[in-house]
């Protein structure tokens, strides 16, 4: 017995999984409680601190209107995917972003929605740090808000310094000399480290800016005025080679550590000092807990400038990531309010105490009181009071991933080749004027706030 | 009526015919628009970008011709990558290629333990290359907790070498053949098996030594497979991302760059989708190159 199939009873339902195949799913629309959803998606954060955003912001906000229901997805590749997402139309309604210089070609092409109209409805322009709310426009239109204002500084252990008779560094002598003697008692000058993100490199690459060049310099050469060949410039990146190459960034390690196990040799009395962003108090948290009973150890302390005439402290301002409205949204309202509600006091105080370092939410003339605080949310609000109170008098430093335009930025990233003596330094700066014109010439360039 | 009950009957014999036909492309239908949609269409949008200035996002890039061929070839970033990317082949097409073949023609004779042997090897292979990547990372070059650190404290005076400009590579590609030549011995190790017995035998009752008998008997009968592994291992080395990606992202200092770091470079980080797609345009050109040759010496026969 011999079985056929008939051609029909094959072509039909073949023909109707295709079309099933390609023609995707329908809009999602309103659901079962006929509350419109609103979609976003975040970088894949430690566990608790998911929690910690699903709780205050997702339960929260939908708890307190009932016509939007938010859903947040981590997501650890979140960059490339919103990328890809936004260059097809798609995506959630709010765009998460690395920064105010991810946004600029996106509105450029008007897959961000102007945010203008909202930032007067809701006075963001009167309650946001001034150069932070500028560093979100593009051709003078909202575009972005920044979640979290984002400095460099030392995070150092006390319990080291006590027991080897060190004092919290106040000048860049004093911070050379205890990472001198550091590394002869067979410690860490300091840890940190690009494992897993070279990136980190521009930590640094700004952090010398603003410490041996000065904002001043930086401004100039963002602005056009001045040049990236500046000799004052080239002594920062020769000073910041001196650093690597002496040991100063994490020794030999730099390579192979990420801010985690920075973080947790600090913690293990490995090294009195671990310089970088205040975005790494989300990371110290699991090392430095009541728990472990170290919680008062840790201490941070902003950067001694070096440059000759420059004040200190002086900060580095940067952002963490920023936040936009997709202009695919079918609920571009709902996600104006989300963005409201986390422009706010009460969640940047909320969050603050459960997820230090992340949501230092810029707003103006506000400061916390860090006695409200426990552990470590203390000292990052205490950190925060200060840069805000730098911030609003005018004196900042300019942070590359929220000021630089993107291949000028990448350029910053690439620092590691003069460090390693691939490059030298003033090719390497050239490199950077010619990259930097092109830019400029293209209006890439963020907005830069100026100096007060 | 013979003639009416002739054609009735090649008239039927058509329909049925025609019938198969239809549904030979009914079944086939499914793989060709799936080819078609995830193959040709991003190909042939590769190649058009590749001579425009799209950024990622603009509905409207202008056409600039072969200029982002000409700025990749004036980047010695871009050279740095490819001598990498050929370094990175040569390595592949020599080490596990040796490692697997030798390992298949040693579990030739281990008849009964080559099943649990093939599964060990291949356990590196089915893990996910961020499972492997972490484990190296984190188990065995760490330098802190690591079989680097733990080495470290016994006195060696040895890093990581992902820490080192001149190792790097060596380390990033050392995990990815890590991964791979399991798979190869497997591979190898089902064409060898192929090989009739009875040459085998015949051979040995010759006397032949066991260099000879796999130059002589098994060579020439795997040898369509070696063709084609060597075809397929120079094609992944110059698409070689994952691994480069999770373990360096191209670092230190450009010392692990490869063509397709290079090219991610250009498309998510300073947003020039062209001049990536012209990256993508050249890696895929040494993989068409190989193919050519695979195809042309399967023409003439791989026992000519």
């Amino acid at each position: 017995m011999t079985f056929r199939i008939s051609a029909r009873w094959v072509a039909l339902p073949l023909a109707a999984l295709a079309v099933t195949a390609v023609s995707g799913c329908s809009s999602p629309g309103d659901d079962a409680s006929g509350r419109a959803p609103l979609e976003m998606w975040f970088w894949g954060a430690p566990a608790a601190h998911q929690e910690a955003l699903q709780q205050n912001l997702v339960e929260a906000f939908n708890a307190s209107q009932d016509e939007y229901e938010l859903s947040v997805t981590f997501d650890p590749d979140v960059d490339a995917n919103i990328q890809t997402a936004l260059a097809a139309g798609e995506g959630p309604d709010i765009v998460y972003g690395s920064g105010p210089a991810f946004v600029a070609p996106y509105a450029q092409e008007g897959k961000l929605v102007d945010m203008d109209e909202y930032a007067e409805e809701y006075g963001w322009k009167d309650r946001i740090l001034a150069p932070m709310y500028e560093s979100g426009t593009v051709d003078g239109s909202l575009y972005a808000l920044p979640n979290s204002v984002n400095t460099l500084g030392i995070f150092y252990n006390q319990a080291v310094l006590d027991e080897h008779g060190w004092t919290v560094p106040t000048t860049i002598d004093e911070l050379v000399e205890i990472m001198d003697e550091a590394q002869e008692a067979g410690l860490y000058s300091s840890v940190t480290g690009n494992s897993g993100w070279q990136p980190v490199n521009e930590n640094y690459a700004s952090l010398f800016m603003t410490a041996v060049a000065g904002p001043d310099k930086i401004e100039a050469a963002l602005t056009g005025t001045g040049s990236w060949t500046d000799p004052a410039i080239l002594d920062a990146v020769e000073t910041s080679r001196d650093w690597y190459q002496k040991g100063y960034l994490g020794g030999d390690d730099y390579t192979s550590l990420n801010f985690t196990q920075s973080m947790q040799l600090l913690a293990d009395g490995q090294s009195p000092f671990f310089i970088g962003p205040t975005l790494a108090f989300q990371f110290a948290t699991d090392y430095f807990n009541d728990e472990a009973g170290n919680t008062d150890d840790l201490g941070f302390t902003s950067f001694p400038t070096i440059g000759e005439g420059l004040a200190s402290p002086l900060y580095t301002l940067g952002t963490t990531a920023s936040f936009s409205i997709n202009a695919a949204s079918e609920s571009p309202d709902g996600a104006a309010e989300v963005i409201d509600f986390m422009m706010s006091q009460d969640f940047m105080e909320t969050m603050t105490a459960e997820w230090p370092g992340y949501w230092g939410v810029p707003l103006s003339g506000v400061q916390l009181d860090p006695t409200e605080f426990d552990g470590l949310s203390a000292d990052y609000v205490a950190t925060l009071n200060e840069m805000f109170a730098s911030v609003d008098a005018g004196s900042f430093g300019y942070f590359t991933a929220t000021f630089f335009p993107p291949q000028t930025q990448q350029d910053w990233i690439n620092i590691d080749s003069v460090w390693n003596d691939v490059e030298d330094p003033e090719a390497f700066l050239q490199q950077m004027q010619s990259d930097f014109d092109e830019e400029l010439a293209a209006g890439a360039v963020p907005p830069i706030p100026a100096q007060g | 009526m013979t003639t009416i009950t002739a054609r009735a009957s090649r008239g039927a014999l058509g329909r049925r015919l025609r019938g198969e036909r239809l549904a030979h492309y009914a079944l086939l239908a499914p793989a060709l628009l799936l080819s078609f949609a995830i193959v040709l269409v991003p190909a042939v949008a590769t190649a058009i970008t590749a001579f425009t200035d799209w950024n990622g996002i603009s509905s409207s890039p202008a056409f600039v011709g072969i200029e982002n061929f000409q700025e990749i070839l004036a980047d010695g970033l871009f050279w740095k990558a490819l001598q990498h990317n050929v370094i990175w082949t040569v390595l592949f097409l020599t080490v596990p290629v040796v490692l697997g073949m030798g390992t298949a023609v040693l579990l030739l004779t281990r008849r009964r333990s080559r099943s649990v042997y093939q599964v060990i090897f291949l356990l590196p292979y089915v893990l996910a290359a961020v499972t492997n990547a972490l484990v190296w990372l984190n188990i065995i070059y760490n330098p802190i907790a690591g079989v680097v650190g733990y080495l470290k404290d016994q006195g060696l005076a040895i890093e990581s070498p992902l820490a080192n400009l001149d190792t790097a590579l060596y380390g990033v590609a050392a995990v990815d053949m890590w991964h791979y030549w399991g798979f190869l011995t497997v591979v190898y190790l089902a064409a060898l098996r192929q090989t009739p017995a009875e040459q085998v035998e015949a051979a040995t009752l010759d006397g032949v030594n066991a260099w000879q008998l796999f130059r002589y008997v098994y060579l020439p009968h795997i040898r369509s497979t070696v063709a084609l592994m060597f075809v397929m291992i120079v094609i992944f080395s110059f698409l070689a991302f994952d691994y480069v990606y999770l373990l360096t992202q191209g670092g230190p200092a450009h010392s692990t760059e490869m063509l397709s770091t290079y090219a991610y470079t250009f498309a998510f980080a300073t947003f020039q989708f062209g001049k990536a797609a012209a990256v993508g345009l050249v890696m895929g050109l040494f993989g068409l190159i190989a193919s050519f040759v695979y195809t042309f010496v399967s023409r003439k026969g791989f026992d000519a």
